[in-house]
């Protein structure tokens, strides 16, 4: 197929493909939160899910909803907060099914268990079995630490940064920039959009030979973080119209 | 904005610039507005006290960093004005003497302690720690005699001139907040400076990046660096923040989630297992039907129908004690089963009649009185205990006769011997 009759075809498919995508990783941030998984464990499985969908272009008879089941199961492995098969189907049945009674131990649900080991395998392949990734979140707490200490206390302690700050990076894997933009970029540009939301200004900005964000990330330009924060800004824009 | 027409591209150029720049701000500023609410609320989480952790600085833990503004390169003048705006009493400071007078002695700060990180050791800040601040090393002589100059000091901060930029420093314990109480103050070593305060002036000297220093650090590669500086930083993984609406904790049921969903399952199963044992039970096959009721009890360990069958199976096999064991526990999880609570009651009269045979009388009532007290209108157990209470208060009255008995006739033997004595004197006498 001629790249560019693929790429007018795919915007159309394009957008359904990102709604679908969307949807899915809500699933895996709503069960990571029922199954009790930690935030690294759930940016990996959303990480796998979308590194899977980016390798094999053509969408393939995949479920992304057993795509995301063994996401959640790897990630829980990799991350070594291992989950159990039972526990990921009850949640899941339970997602696709709300109110529905927990399955019986018959046929059907060993075969769902056998199709999430499967499918765990296939990714694996498809992976290459590179499945441990670098997080923004290690970077993100480590600048929020030396950001805290050079900002007034009162003033810290009054404006919930952190807070935003972790909320925007958890929210930001419903998309896909954790396999767009190298993990540095993602958290400065997370903490740049917290500081605005809440007008703080980091003290001596202005008379800094260097912004802070550039000494986070030295190979980090001010056009660079725009537009990862109107990346993250879409996501929510993406939410509003899918809900 | 575009519709001035009026000078040179120049103008033009800046004004474009100006446009868009404020379209991105734009798009951030709707965000903020959409999300004004959520924001807000961030602000009314719970905070988890951040300093109840002791500030200290474990590189085994996280990466400890030198001050951010080091590597911003903030002139000196915004750094001192900085650090004037936010010290506070009570904050540890580290310095070195630089005088000793007859009223105290000043030192120039070098770095701050109890985990505040700033760059201040090329700002020759000088503290003055006043003669009645400096503890006695012995009961008499000068207590200043005990320094010199070049002394590394940790002290407190008593007191801040912010105006003219003055600070009071003390020795004394006393000038701690409760939570550093238990930092030692007085002279210290250049090995107990703190490791923030090292990193920067090998920083200074190697020109390092922050991303250098950071993976250089053993700290970042901690396994559980995340953890811990989510504790530091007063964030939780239990209930974590979203901006997205419909990831909000109130939206979450917690029927949904794994624990709740895995345990009405287990029931569920166990359930299973339970009504094959019983059409076991039913036709007499009662090993068949141990299996599955110990199936169910594996799947779910306090399932009380199980426990209830199970307990009946070994009562119909006789053995008591382990069904009644089964019965309290299922009455204990579910007190208001009638048959757990009918059967129990069933099985501890029987067994109170095994041990009254066994002329076992005060168990038996024990167990009587135990059938009572879960049903008092237990007919069986009431006429059970009164029965026995009879019986033992005649075997009681048995006894009592059979002890007088057997005291007259040790009596009476004595007599006899008494008798046989007095004769045999009497004999004697002769």
């Amino acid at each position: 197929m001629e790249p560019n009759r693929a790429a007018s075809d795919q915007t159309g498919l394009g957008a359904t493909k990102t709604k679908i995508h969307f949807k899915v990783t809500r699933f895996i941030m709503e069960a990571g939160v029922k199954l009790g998984l930690r935030s690294i464990p759930v940016a990996t499985a959303c990480t796998i899910y979308h590194s899977f969908f980016t390798a094999t272009v053509a969408s393939g008879p995949y479920d992304p909803y057993l795509v995301a089941m063994a996401a959640l199961y790897l990630a829980g492995k990799v991350e070594e907060q291992h989950l159990r098969t039972r526990d990921i189907i009850n949640v899941s049945h339970r997602y696709l099914h709300p109110q529905s009674d927990p399955l019986e131990l018959d046929s059907h649900f060993w075969e769902l268990r056998d199709s999430i080991v499967q499918c765990e395998l296939l990714m694996l392949r498809v992976l290459g079995f590179r499945v441990s990734f670098r997080h923004p979140h290690k970077y993100l707490l480590h600048y929020l630490l030396s950001l805290r200490q050079w900002m007034n206390r009162h003033s810290w302690e009054r404006t919930p940064v952190s807070a935003a700050a972790w909320a925007l990076l958890r929210d930001s894997y419903h998309g896909g920039l954790c396999v767009r933009y190298p993990p540095q970029h993602v958290a400065v540009a997370v903490l740049y959009l917290a500081l605005h939301c809440y007008g703080v200004e980091v003290p001596a900005h202005a008379q800094a030979q260097r912004p802070w964000w550039q000494v986070f990330s030295e190979d980090l330009s001010q056009t660079q973080i725009d537009q990862i924060v109107l990346d993250l800004i879409q996501i929510y824009t993406l939410d509003a119209e899918i809900s | 904005m575009l519709c001035e027409k009026k000078g040179g591209s120049t103008r033009f150029f800046f004004i474009f610039l100006r446009k868009e720049k404020r379209i991105d701000n734009i798009e951030i500023q709707h965000f903020i507005a959409k999300k004004a609410d959520l924001l807000f609320a961030l602000s009314w989480k719970p905070n988890v006290s951040t300093d109840s952790e002791s500030n200290e600085e474990n590189e085994d833990c996280y990466a400890v960093m030198p001050p951010l503004e080091q590597f911003m390169e903030v002139p000196s003048e915004d750094r001192r004005e900085l650090f004037f705006r936010d010290i506070e009493r009570g904050d540890v400071v580290i310095g070195r003497i630089s005088s000793i007078r007859e009223f105290g002695f000043f030192m120039v700060l070098i770095c701050l302690g109890s985990g505040v990180v700033r760059e201040i050791s090329q700002l020759e800040i000088t503290a003055l720690c006043p003669l009645r601040d400096v503890p006695s090393h012995s009961s008499h002589g000068d207590p200043l005699s005990y320094y010199q100059t070049g002394d590394i000091i940790q002290a407190a901060i008593k007191d801040i001139d912010r105006y003219h930029e003055k600070l009071t420093i003390s020795l004394h314990s006393s000038a701690l907040p409760p939570s550093l109480s238990s930092t030692k103050l007085g002279v210290i070593s250049s090995e107990d400076l703190p490791l923030h305060y090292r990193r920067s002036v090998e920083v200074a000297s190697t020109s390092e990046t922050y991303e250098k220093v950071l993976h250089h650090s053993l700290g970042f590669a901690n396994p559980s660096v995340v953890e811990f500086l989510l504790g530091k930083l007063g964030l939780s993984e239990s209930s974590p923040p979203s901006l997205m609406r419909g990831l909000q904790s109130k939206n979450f049921n917690e029927e949904d989630f794994a624990f709740a969903l895995r345990k009405k399952q287990s029931a569920s199963w166990a359930l299973k297992c339970v009504k094959i044992g019983v059409d076991y039970f039913k036709v007499g096959r009662h090993v068949e039907a141990m299996n599955e009721y110990n199936k169910a009890l594996e799947i779910d360990p306090q399932n009380v129908e199980a426990l209830v069958a199970r307990g009946a199976l070994y009562a119909t096999k006789g053995s008591l004690n382990k069904a009644i064991d089964d019965f309290e526990v299922a009455l204990k999880n579910c007190p208001t089963h009638r048959n757990a609570r009918k059967y129990l009651c069933q099985t501890l009269v029987e067994r109170g009649g095994q041990l009254e045979e066994e002329d076992n009388l005060l168990n038996a009532q024990n167990y009587y009185k135990r059938a009572l007290i879960l049903d008092e209108t237990f007919k069986e157990a009431e006429d059970a205990l009164l029965k026995l209470r009879k019986h033992m208060q005649k075997s009681l009255e048995m006894r009592e006769k059979q002890a007088a008995k057997e005291e007259r006739q040790k009596e009476k033997k004595i007599e006899t011997s008494a008798q046989k004595l007095r004769k045999l004197l009497k004999e004697e006498k002769r």
